[in-house]
């Protein structure tokens, strides 16, 4: 649940008592003493409220809501008054700049207390029924950017696990193309960038690869170069994805000599767990991110198992971290604790339950498919 | 999102004034550094020197700053950028599209 206020008033005092009062029911608070403060705070992040004062020196609530409703990035974040200014000409004023109420601040703290939880809790619920609709459309539509199960092979076992980021649809993408009893297609991508806009260019790149694989496999070739240089080359001429770009890691399984062929373009490399090896190995592939160059290469390597090896395909988001408050990208630190799992005999349920639990700071969205050798 | 640039005889120099370079960021740096393209700025150097941490969003961004400025046979140089940034450089291959130098110095070498 969202619960990030800014509170925005002159008077220190009433910003402490703010901040208690708030904090004990669970909020988190930035507090600042005037509308620049509160406009260098919002250049950096997006509250899910905010409440301010009216009288104010330099700028008063009413300026700082009106250059409010002027930025489209702001201007929908609910919105409060807390003030002891209640003429009725204030009151009305206030209430046409949008905001959601207009408080008194002599109001009792159980009642302010009471106002924001209904008020967090109504965009809390409208947000949901928001975001149930547009999946809903998207279902209905066929549009899904992770697939409903996993093939079922003959040599390997295959997981695979998408964990979004505070809820929010992403950019990850997973699917899985079966060509036929033989041969099967994985990729796992990754649009560059988060939430909402990331998640409805992801089907546009979905689209292309699935078509490009059809094509190819109806001109009988499953040679994963040309591929992706034909994901590439129509992903480049589309003006449309001019500024976005995506990573992709692509596997055919060959289910009959129980090998796998790797190529990929701009993605972290594939690990891999061998009982022969201390740590876990890398194959890292050759191209570039999708969209970027006209015309790139994109070299495939074989990978062969045997019995009990597995391989791991990876999102970005898997290798962000948050230690202390410090964000970090760590592949190493990925594979360490993937390599300390499978040596401690860890099954792949509870490697799931470990990597996504909640108590792990996650900043982005996370992907993994797991290819294991039966 | 704060950035400052710096002109000299040779490229603009835009330094990013945030610990954080993030998704909520991302856009806004791709604009800003697309308005310094259009007044005629097509030699660049981008210093990381104050950025901590970088997110894909924002990597996104950086290789659109460069995508657009190939066709105008522009440059981009990147510099000061701390060990664990340079490597998600190197781990998605973009070290080998973008010109990745120490410092200032040792990039404005190189127009």
């Amino acid at each position: 649940m969202n619960n990030k206020i800014l509170l925005v008033d002159d008077e220190v005092l009433q910003l402490k008592i703010m901040e208690r009062l708030l904090k004990s029911d669970g909020y988190q608070c930035i507090s600042v003493t005037s509308v620049q403060e509160a406009e260098l705070v919002l250049k950096n992040q997006i509250p899910d409220l905010i409440i301010s004062d009216y009288e104010m020196p330099e700028a008063n609530g009413f300026v700082f809501r009106e250059k409010l409703l002027k930025n489209d990035a702001l201007k929908n974040v609910p919105f409060l008054f807390l003030t002891s200014f209640n003429q009725e000409d204030l009151v009305q004023k206030g209430l046409d700049l949008q905001a959601l109420d207009y408080i008194p601040k002599n109001i009792p703290p159980s009642q302010l207390l009471a106002k924001i939880n209904n008020l967090m809790n109504t965009v809390h619920e409208q947000y949901q029924k928001s975001l149930s609709e547009i999946k809903n459309i998207a279902k209905k539509l066929n549009l899904s950017n992770i697939p409903p199960k996993a093939p079922l092979l003959k040599h390997f076992e295959i997981h695979y696990f998408n964990q979004s980021y505070q809820n929010h649809p992403g950019g990850d993408f997973i699917d899985f193309i079966k060509i036929n009893e033989r041969y099967t297609i994985m990729v796992l991508g990754d649009v560059m960038g988060k939430k909402w806009g990331a998640w409805f260019f992801s089907f546009s790149f979905l689209s292309y690869i699935r078509s490009a694989v059809r094509i190819c496999v109806l001109d009988g070739n499953l040679c994963l170069s040309e591929i992706l240089h034909k994901i590439n080359k129509v992903i480049y001429a589309d003006d449309f994805l001019k500024d976005i770009f995506s990573t992709l890691s692509m596997v055919l399984v060959d289910d009959e000599e129980a090998k796998i062929t790797y190529a990929g373009a701009g993605d972290l490399p594939l690990l891999k767990f061998s009982h022969q090896h201390q740590g876990l190995l890398s194959h890292q592939s050759d191209g570039i991110l999708l969209g970027f160059l006209e015309n790139s290469t994109f070299s495939e390597q074989d990978i062969t198992f045997e019995v009990g090896e597995e391989a791991y395909l990876v999102s970005d988001g898997m290798i962000d971290f948050e230690v202390n408050a410090v964000k970090k990208s760590d592949i190493n630190l990925l594979k360490k604790r993937l390599y300390d799992l499978k040596i401690s005999g860890k099954s792949t349920e509870e490697i799931k339950e470990i990597l996504f639990n909640k108590e792990v700071s996650q900043i982005d969205d996370c992907s993994f498919i797991i290819i294991k050798r039966k | 999102m704060k950035i400052s640039t710096v002109k000299t005889d040779k490229a603009l120099i835009i330094n990013i004034e945030e610990a954080e370079a993030n998704f909520s960021k991302s856009d806004q740096f791709k604009e800003l550094v697309f308005q310094e393209i259009e007044k005629g700025h097509h030699q660049l150097i981008i210093s990381f020197k104050q950025v901590d941490y970088l997110d894909s969003s924002f990597l996104g961004a950086v290789v659109a700053v460069l995508k657009y400025l190939i066709p105008l046979q522009g440059k981009l140089v990147l510099v000061e950028l701390n060990a664990d940034i340079k490597n998600l450089f190197e781990l998605t291959r973009l070290d080998k599209v973008f010109e990745i130098k120490k410092d200032i110095n040792e990039a404005s070498n190189i127009f």
